[in-house]
């Protein structure tokens, strides 16, 4: 590929990007989110056009207007988010497009699980051809995602952040499976904003930063901090500063809590700990473990099954959302355009979000658009919101000032309880400096903080005192000099141990 | 309780990890920034001019017919707005596009405001119905009953009846998830032949002069429960203060939405109701409650014009009834704002009366001219659907506007991930 | 507005075989309410729980229930037909109401049902709402007729039909799949749309009345002389084509949408386009072909109705029928088994509602409605989830 640019209304996500894959290597692809790995790979899949340049393949130029053409020349991409239709079985989304046909117009369904089942065992991907995708896991569907790939032949693999979701013993798996493919004489693209795991699978890693490339290094001699300052373009700062803390009063205390998923199915079991005073707690795992249906159980989103939240000493019962609020916990929702913002609603509708139904902002049901303008007002300035004043809407705003008015918005109700779910996901380097000094700056006013990340870097510099999510049950707790391969083990299950109310 | 959450299961199509949910109301918040009024007009325009270019094929000279069209709603009246006597015909024409608008701004807010809840009232027909029906009731019964008294509550009952049905909509879209589009078209039906049945011959509510004649229809309204006519004769379906009702509720449904919390929560539910719920809104509560207000004003329509005008109705009236239907592309060209539903109600009204009753030239066939309300009445809801084609239109004019190039938009950085 | 039933956490409490369970109870107590002490002698209360166990069969199978299922129809059919036996001896006007050729009417009026929730199948199937089936059927009502006048042959009439019904269809896609508009809002349009362009061209053509007597009409089969008067011949001895067609393109339907690969790509489309399209499939053509093809078979339904049943045409003539029939496809699951298991249903409803004014002419009224009722019980899941295709009415965008 040489020259790729990608255009977006308003941005540029490639700029003359050069990239090259020799035959049977791993090749990576690593830069931080939105530095337009995933665009040009979507370009080289024929799912966006180029806007400039030129791209070919084993010396022929190759122009892909679709997927299927891509296809056709050996290209397979597994996309970050699978693509893979839960209802239908693992051999239905194996052979979808490119069905063994009987009679020539009804479809040989024996055939394609036959197929399947051929494949898998010749490239050592175990996986059943006859579930249901919706009934397997995440690492087994990711297999099918590749066993897709390989029943059209691919020649090239493109894996986008294939990691995100595994935990890292399937992470383990992966990279077993990518090693015998490469011995296969499959090429892989990888891509990932991980350093270590870069380090551990590629021969050659591509850094893109803003989409402009930045070099190609070999693996030898490449090193985490060398890699990290080409992406980032700075050094990085690994540590917050922050004073040692002297933790007050419990102002959260979660009793043998036991939450249900969207099924139905247990997600949080039998879990307890409590966050004091001016403490970051950081809770750490891998997605999926748990962790969204706990915090949506302390902030009164999710009905509890048994056990009980305890918010400055006193027990909510029958939480809803209100009520949590009224007891003084403030929340940043993991999805902030989902859940935090209404972003049809001006900033200060937003800010209003938990107090419209309460004086100064109404009386009887009556709003005062104007209060909730003057105070917007203020906290835009408190806050340093950039981009717009208090009648713009909040989708006008970007990702950082969205979150600033997340931020903005829960700390203005002065909470006891302060629960930030993955407040710097998406983030530019500023914004995640920004919310780092925040929430220091919140735990030595004294507010307990439950601070919940996939980002264990983030946990790791934040937290006074680390817990460890698995299976829905905590797993371990940690002081803050705790080894990234301590609680690494921990996040996938290596060393279980009952969880000790502390 | 928890509020409904988005359901979670096995992969997700990534449509839905990309940014937030799109609702109807966030959808028509986009319209809204990308449009203004010029779109709707635009619509109702090329809506015009594909129903011209079909008369024009059929045979007839489509300025003629849209000219008769114009002076069969009365709009000539305003050339001589000082004779105000409605043996003048163009009075009398205006007179009664005003009577229908009256009827379509009602069922057109009843769409409109459900839309601002993220929901589609395809029932707002159903609502109107059960306000005829109960009103009618009311106004047939309790002859003795004082003036104000017996129009009041014939006009609540009315609303609340529309509430109800419309509430059973909303219910059932809080309690079991069921899509309100599919029960409220149930419920339409259901009205229709509960209908049917109430006028039909020996129904409970046919008019007991009209059993021996074995004529479906129902008893009339008695005097003392008709609404007072301020323009007009009674006789002759004059201007009822039910008028200024409809306009009134044009300026409370504005001050609901705007000016109350029960507003912003509907706001915030029909936009995002993930964030709603995360506010402390209780989600579930709210799209029973704007189902409700949405079939009271459906129901209000029904009793207005019940006491208003009608006074009676017979099985053929309740098969035929399409103003709530009507409502739809009323509330969808006015973009479910309040002045943006008067005005299409405007419009629709003096379609509805002009191409049914008005015409005098003969260039083109009432009942034709009828269907062709019809059609424009599809082509402008087509259109105002198509949102891809309004921002196509409205970029269009800006481009020709200024030719800088556009601004970078700020979460375009995310979303190019 | 994708999905027309939510998360129902509850599910468990209404699980298939429960359904079906309880469907085969009511077959039971339809007949026993026949019999004495209870000896009720009105038939309306047997018919309608036998109905209501056969809707619970419906429901029961369509959600993979099996054996219940099945056997829950068997009782609510046989228990409401029992009970009708018993009351025979006393009870005149059964003889009336009950012959053969209900079988007959149910069939008829099943038929444009079948073929409109066969088609709606389909274009949901793909991920496109048709609430526009209504509009659809008047088009392919109005323009069959024109068509079998025109040209004298019923033939070219259906065929006509059929083809202003796809073209409606493909305004329907075009603003669904190009503009991505509301599908809801597009198929409320489209039945305006229709309702304006068949009633304007029937003022236009005909004048609003005058459409010839003794236009080519559909023919019957007929398996059985035109003398015989068993039941076999009142039943189906002389079914309309169209019936039969229409029948046909149950199995047919079950075929193509589970056993071939076109099938396999439409509900790929429609649980996850872009799954479909990252493999190659090209989701706005697949779209395209399942609405067209949607409005082509309600367009059927419709000319049906005009050239086979009715030889004529009046003003709307589809009255609502568009909407039963996308109930019927709601209630049977988007299946085609279940949605011809509930079109007959339906159209048994319609059939008996014909006959009831025997009894009381308010009781026959308010059976119309009946369908309507089951619907709004079976998508409110009380008797078992609904389960939409996931991406169902969700505009999808090509990168």
């Amino acid at each position: 590929m040489r020259g790729i640019t990608k255009r977006f209304p308003g941005v540029l996500a490639n700029d003359r990007v050069d990239f090259d894959l020799r035959k049977g290597e791993v090749h990576a692809l690593l830069g931080e989110n939105g530095a337009g790995k995933s665009t040009l790979m979507n370009v080289l899949y024929g799912l966006y056009r180029h806007d400039e340049g030129e791209i070919s393949l084993n010396g022929r130029p190759a122009s892909f207007g679709s997927a299927k053409d891509a296809i056709d020349r050996g290209i397979g991409m597994v996309h970050q988010h699978f693509m893979l239709i839960p209802v239908m079985t693992v051999a239905e989304n194996i052979v979808l497009e490119v069905e063994p046909t009987r009679a020539g117009v009804l479809l040989d369904y024996d055939a394609a699980v036959e197929r399947v089942r051929d494949i898998s065992t010749r490239f050592g991907l175990a996986v059943d051809p006859t579930a249901k995708v919706e009934n397997i896991s995440v690492g087994q569907q990711q297999r099918v995602e590749i066993l897709k790939a390989l029943y059209r032949d691919a020649e090239i693999l493109i894996l986008d952040e294939p990691t995100a979701v595994l935990t890292p013993q399937e992470a383990g798996e992966l990279f077993e499976i990518i090693r015998s493919l490469q011995a296969g004489g499959t090429s892989i693209i990888f891509i990932s904003h991980k350093l270590n795991e870069v380090l551990e699978i590629a021969d050659r890693i591509t850094v893109l930063r803003r989409g402009k490339k930045i070099d190609t290094v070999p693996r030898e001699g490449a090193t985490e901090e060398g890699l990290a300052r080409m992406m980032v373009g700075r050094e990085v700062l690994l540590r917050v500063e922050k004073k040692p803390t002297e933790p007050g009063d419990t102002l959260l205390e979660v009793r043998s809590l036991n939450v249900h998923d969207d099924r139905g199915l247990p997600a949080v079991r039998d879990v307890s700990f409590t966050v004091r005073a001016g403490e970051i707690v950081g809770l750490a795992g891998v997605e999926g473990n748990g962790q969204s249906e706990l915090i949506e159980a302390i902030t009164g989103l999710r009905p509890l099954e048994s056990g009980e939240v305890v918010v400055g000493g006193e027990a909510v019962h029958h939480a809803t959302a209100r009520r949590m609020l009224d007891h003084g916990v403030g929340h940043i929702p993991e999805d902030r355009q989902r859940r935090g913002l209404v972003l049809e609603f001006t900033i200060a509708e937003n800010i209003a979000l938990h107090d419209y139904s309460s004086p100064p902002d109404s009386r009887w049901g009556w709003l005062f658009p104007r209060r909730l303008i003057q105070r917007a007002a203020r906290l835009i300035r408190e806050f340093d919101v950039r981009g717009g004043g208090p009648t713009t809407s909040g989708g006008a705003l970007s990702g950082g000032n969205q979150q600033k008015v997340v931020v903005a918005r829960e700390i203005a109700r002065d909470p006891k309880v302060l629960v930030a779910a993955q407040p710097t996901r998406g983030l530019d380097v500023g914004a995640i400096e920004y919310l780092h000094r925040r929430l220091v700056e919140e735990r030595d006013e004294g507010r307990a903080i439950l601070l919940i990340s996939l980002e264990l870097d983030e946990i790791l510099s934040l937290s006074d005192r680390i817990l460890v999510m698995y299976e829905g049950q905590i797993v371990g707790e940690h002081k803050p000099g705790a080894t990234e391969e301590e609680i690494g083990l921990e996040m996938l299950g290596g060393r279980r141990k009952e969880a000790s109310a502390a | 309780m928890s509020e409904p959450l988005a359901p979670q299961k096995g992969p997700q199509p990534d449509e839905d990890a990309q940014g937030p949910p799109s609702t109807v109301a966030s959808r028509l918040a986009r319209w809204q920034d990308a449009g203004g009024v010029v779109v709707p007009v635009i619509t109702a325009l090329v809506a015009f001019l594909i129903g011209g270019l079909l008369v024009l094929a059929t045979g007839h000279n489509p300025f003629q017919a849209y000219w008769d069209i114009v002076n069969g709603a009365g709009l000539n009246w305003l050339a001589h707005p000082t004779n105000t006597d409605v043996a003048n015909t163009a009075a009398y024409n205006f007179s009664q596009t005003l009577l229908q608008t009256s009827s379509l701004i009602l069922t057109g807010l009843a769409v409109a405001f459900a839309f601002r809840c993220g929901m589609f009232n395809i029932g707002g027909n159903g609502q109107y119905l059960v306000g005829l029906f109960v009103a009618n009731w009311i106004g047939v019964s309790f002859v003795n009953m004082s003036r104000p008294a017996h129009v009041l509550i014939g006009v609540v009952a009315a609303m609340l009846a529309g509430a109800v049905w419309a509430g059973i909509a909303g219910f059932l879209k809080a309690t079991v998830g069921a899509h309100e589009v599919i029960t409220t078209i149930m419920l339409n039906w259901i009205a229709y032949w509960i209908g049917n049945y109430l006028f039909q011959q020996g129904g409970p509510l046919q008019g007991p002069e009209n059993k021996p004649l074995d004529i479906p229809i129902s008893g009339n309204v008695v005097d003392g429960a008709k609404l007072p006519v301020f323009w007009g004769d009674p006789a002759l379906q004059g201007l009822h203060i039910g008028f200024f009702v409809s306009i009134g509720a044009l300026v409370v449904f504005w001050l609901i939405l705007n000016r109350t919390t029960l507003g912003y929560e509907v706001r915030a539910v029909g936009y995002n109701p993930d964030a709603a719920a995360y506010g402390g809104i209780r989600v579930r509560t709210n799209y029973v409650r704007a189902m409700a207000i949405s079939g009271a004003f459906a129901g209000l329509a029904g009793g207005l014009d019940m006491l208003g005008y009608l006074y009676k109705i017979g099985t053929s009236d309740v098969q035929v009834q399409a103003i709530g239907f009507l409502g739809i592309a009323v509330a969808l060209l006015g973009r479910n704002t309040a002045l943006g539903v008067g005005l299409a109600a405007f419009l629709f009204g003096g379609l509805l009366y002009g191409t049914t009753h008005g015409l005098q030239s003969g260039t083109i066939d009432p009942s034709l001219a009828g269907h062709l309300t019809e059609m424009i009445q599809g082509l402008v809801v087509l259109f105002v659907g198509a949102d891809v084609l309004i921002l196509a239109v409205w970029n269009a004019r800006r481009k020709l506007r200024r030719r800088t190039p556009t601004e970078t938009s700020p979460v375009a950085p995310e979303a190019a991930a | 507005m994708s999905t027309y039933v939510g998360s129902f956490t509850r599910s468990r409490l209404y699980d298939s075989t429960t359904v079906g369970t309880v469907g085969i109870v009511l077959g039971v107590v339809a007949f026993v309410l026949a019999i004495p002490p209870f000896t009720s002698r009105s038939p309306l209360w047997p018919i309608l729980l036998g109905m209501v166990a056969v809707l619970f069969g419906i429901v029961c199978l369509s959600r993979g229930g099996g054996r219940v299922g099945g056997g829950a129809i068997a009782a609510g059919i046989a228990g409401g037909g029992l009970a009708l036996l018993a009351m025979q001896s006393s009870v005149d006007n059964l003889n009336q109401v009950f012959t053969a050729s209900l079988i007959a009417s149910m069939l008829v009026f099943a038929t444009p049902l079948t073929y409109a929730a066969l088609g709606g199948m389909f274009s949901e199937r793909s991920g496109v709402v048709n609430i526009g089936l209504e509009g659809m059927m008047l088009m392919g009502a109005f323009w069959g007729i024109w068509g079998a006048d025109k040209t004298g042959s019923w033939f070219w009439g259906v065929l006509i039909g059929m083809a202003s019904g796809g073209l409606l269809a493909l305004v329907h896609a075009f603003f669904a799949i190009h503009l991505r508009a509301d599908q809801i809002v597009g198929g409320t349009a489209v039945n305006f749309l229709a309702l304006g362009i068949t009633g304007y061209f029937f003022v236009q053509l005909y004048h609003g009345q005058n459409v010839p007597t003794g236009v080519s009409q559909i023919p019957d089969v007929k398996l059985a002389s035109e003398s015989s008067h068993s039941f076999f011949a009142d039943s189906i001895g002389h079914l309309n084509l169209m019936i039969w067609i229409g029948i046909l393109f149950v199995p047919l339907s079950y075929v193509v949408l589970f056993k071939t690969p076109i099938g396999l790509r439409i509900r790929a489309c429609g649980e996850h386009p872009r799954a479909a399209d990252t493999v190659g499939i090209n989701v706005y053509l697949v779209r395209y072909g399942a609405v067209v093809l949607s409005g082509v078979l309600a367009a059927m339904g419709g000319a049906y109705l005009t050239v086979g049943y009715l030889n004529t045409y009046n003003e709307n003539v589809t009255a609502g029928r568009g909407f039963i029939a996308l109930a019927a496809m709601i209630f049977g699951n988007w299946r085609p088994f279940g949605a011809f298991g509930a079109a007959l249903l339906f159209g048994f409803s319609t059939a008996l509602a014909y006959r009831l004014p025997v009894y009381s002419s308010s009781a026959a009224t308010l059976f119309q409605a009946l369908p309507y009722v089951l619907t709004l019980i079976a998508v409110a899941g009380v008797i078992g989830r609904t389960v939409p295709p996931a991406a169902d009415g969700k505009p999808y965008k090509k990168q």
